[in-house]
């Protein structure tokens, strides 16, 4: 016990680290949401409430919010849907190469997402890969439009989360153990119902991690959005940029900035709840 | 043919043999061990059983049918596993209902006869717990109620008392083979050990490096052993390299053995030290008897009895055990250690 508080100087120069980059900008951000803006677009210092009564009178904050979610759910769950088999995979396998496969089953997390934008415009263009393909196959006569628009925003944005989606099923996967399933397989269960009644029930703590996960980068993903989204895909991260830089609105970007983050506060405590439930 | 049939089982992972040619019949309602050192080949074998591993070679029979490639949901063998593998997300009740419900036995019949398993291994009113929540013997009698209540073919049981306590496990031990005596169901015990392997089983099936050493009752295992290895593993055992006399025949530590000596090659002799017997030095053999002479090492007292060393006049040892409630002899007092030349068996030695 009389080590304890030597040993709590071990997290001081990563406290100190986060002070200085994280909580002073936040509390920074917190002080410039209650600053007005004057006639000129200038910045006024205050403490005022006045830009939080604009946000929330505009019904616009509202869409947004919508938009927001339901793009995180939707390519989250894509993300889901799609990192979930290889992770049990890599879980699983016993390859040599088994470190190699994890790699780069994570790979692309080391590639900026401006490029890995650009790489699926020249997939899911008109005169994308894919587009190029069904035409000459005769399947469509004129292109499907996949990208600027939300179809194309879900699929990049998706791809982009997987990897972080995969580690975090891979951490989450803990309870899994090969040797329940064969259990199940000894007492009649075949494959599908060993899936169903054991592999997937005991890998639902590791599905509710890689979600909450993969949902909160969505929600913050910028790059994604924009650029896949041609200007047509509206959400909080778009409109906090936009607010920024673009208007130099600087309290109303702040004022969205904080409720974002209180948004994602409120729904991971709500998913808390949940995968706190599903653990007993 | 015999109810199970192992004929000809073999295992080969990248760079080793796990089981070996191995060849086993088990009748219906027998209880047979499966017993060997660690890594010799007794999970695999089981495993393969259970349909989880696939044999190289090899047929497997039940019944009559064969069964090698058979998936191992559809041979309805009752695994219990080491670890016990029991669904940390289900409770008792529905653990042990789990083969019920995958063969679609009707919610009453299954809650009936999950009740009358989890009788049968004396837990009743614990079916809602989560195993988590039950002590490890408890866990053990879950996991053997789990396998049983599919009214399986074969129980297959892997080392499933080695992680109980010295107490519990004798206990369990009773009781696993009360249910299997009672139920007359076909068992494979895999053990490391031995005491366990002698008092649960009909027949042992004593296995070295993927292949069976010997099979047999536990009287002929522990007094017929076949080879020196099944001699060394089961029981104690004294193992002296013999010398040759001019005639040909066997002589230990300088007299004569009156053990049938093979023709040729060096051999040694074996001898179990509860056979042996202390004398005064110079006392002359009975007939039939085996006699040789040294001096007391040292004695150590094992509780239940003592283990008297007796060092030769080459420096050889022999363990001799007396009861613990005799007075061993005085360390460095000459004595002669004698036994019943029937005793006495004789191996080849082993290429080292
Ligand atoms: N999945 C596997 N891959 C490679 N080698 C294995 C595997 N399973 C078992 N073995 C090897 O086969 C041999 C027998 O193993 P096992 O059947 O578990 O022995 P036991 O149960 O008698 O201790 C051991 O040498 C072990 O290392
Ligand atoms: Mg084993």
């Amino acid at each position: 016990m009389t080590r304890q508080p030597r040993l709590a100087w071990l997290l001081a120069p990563a406290t100190l680290f986060l002070v200085l980059v994280y909580v002073w900008p936040t509390l920074g951000l917190f002080r410039i949401a209650f600053n007005e803006v004057g006639p000129t677009g200038a910045m006024i210092e205050a403490w005022s409430l006045a830009t939080w009564r604009h946000v929330f009178a505009d019904s616009f904050t509202f869409e947004l919010t919508l938009n927001s979610i339901w793009l995180s759910l939707t390519s989250t769950f894509l993300a889901l849907l799609l990192s979930y088999p290889v992770s049990l995979f890599l879980f699983r396998t016993e390859s040599r190469f088994r470190s190699l496969l994890a790699v780069i089953a994570i790979m692309p997390m080391l590639v900026s997402s401006v490029v890995r934008v650009f790489g699926w415009l020249a997939i899911l263009g008109d005169r994308g890969l894919i587009n190029s393909l069904l035409q000459s196959l005769g399947v469509i006569s004129a292109p499907v439009r996949m990208v600027y628009n939300w179809t194309g925003v879900t699929i990049g944005l998706a791809e982009s989360i997987m990897p972080y989606m995969i580690l975090a099923l891979l951490a989450g996967f803990g309870r899994l153990d090969r040797t329940l399933e064969e259990a199940a397989r000894s007492l009649g269960a075949p494959p599908w119902r060993t899936f169903l009644r054991v592999t997937l029930p005991l890998s639902l703590p590791a599905i509710a991690l890689a979600f909450g996960l993969g949902f909160i980068l969505s929600m913050s993903a910028y790059i994604t959005p924009k650029l896949l989204g041609g200007g047509r895909v509206f959400v909080l991260a778009t409109e906090i940029f936009e607010q920024a830089t673009t208007n130099t609105n600087w309290p109303v970007a702040a004022v969205l900035a904080v409720y974002t983050l209180a948004l994602l506060l409120g729904l991971l405590a709500l998913s808390n709840l949940f995968s706190r439930r599903l653990q007993t | 043919m015999a109810y199970l049939e192992l004929s000809g089982l073999t295992k080969r992972y990248r760079d080793s043999v796990a089981v070996d040619g191995l060849s086993l019949s088990v009748e219906r309602g027998e209880s047979v061990a499966l017993l060997g050192p660690s890594g010799c080949g007794k999970t695999t074998t089981l495993r393969m059983l259970a349909g989880l591993v696939e044999p190289n070679e090899g047929v497997i029979a039940l019944d009559g049918a064969e069964i090698t490639r058979t998936a191992a949901h559809r041979r309805n063998m009752g695994y219990v596993f080491q670890s016990y593998a029991l669904f940390p997300h289900l409770d008792v009740a529905r653990n042990i209902g789990f083969g019920l419900e995958e063969r679609g036995v009707a919610r009453a019949e299954r809650e009936q006869r999950v009740e009358d398993a989890l009788q049968l291994v004396r837990l009743q009113g614990l079916g809602h717990r989560r195993p988590r929540e039950l002590s490890g013997g408890q866990q053990q009698r879950v996991a053997l109620a789990r396998a049983l209540v599919i009214r399986p073919s074969v129980l297959l049981l892997d080392e499933s008392l080695s992680n109980l306590d010295a107490k519990l496990r004798d206990a369990m031990r009773h009781e696993i083979r009360e249910i299997q005596r009672s139920l007359a169901i076909t068992t494979l015990f895999v053990t490391h050990d031995q005491v366990e392997a002698l008092t649960m089983c009909d027949r042992i099936a004593v296995m070295n490096r993927g292949r069976i050493a010997q099979i047999g009752s536990a009287t002929d295992i522990y007094e017929r052993p076949a080879t020196r290895f099944v001699a060394t593993f089961v029981g104690r055992a004294n193992m002296l390299p013999a010398e040759r006399g001019a005639d040909g025949r066997l002589t230990l530590w300088g007299e004569a053995l009156p053990a049938a000596a093979p023709s040729g090659g060096e051999v040694d002799v074996f001898v179990r030290p509860q056979r042996l017997k202390l004398a005064p030095a110079g006392e002359p053999a009975g007939a039939d008897m085996a006699r040789v002479s040294g001096h007391v090492l040292n004695s150590v007292f094992v509780g239940d009895h003592i283990e008297v060393i007796v060092a030769g006049p080459g420096g050889q040892r022999l363990t001799v055990e007396i009861q613990s409630g005799d007075a061993p002899p005085p360390d460095g007092a000459e004595v002669a250690v004698m036994w019943r030349a029937q005793d006495t068996l004789v191996f080849p030695r082993e290429a080292a």
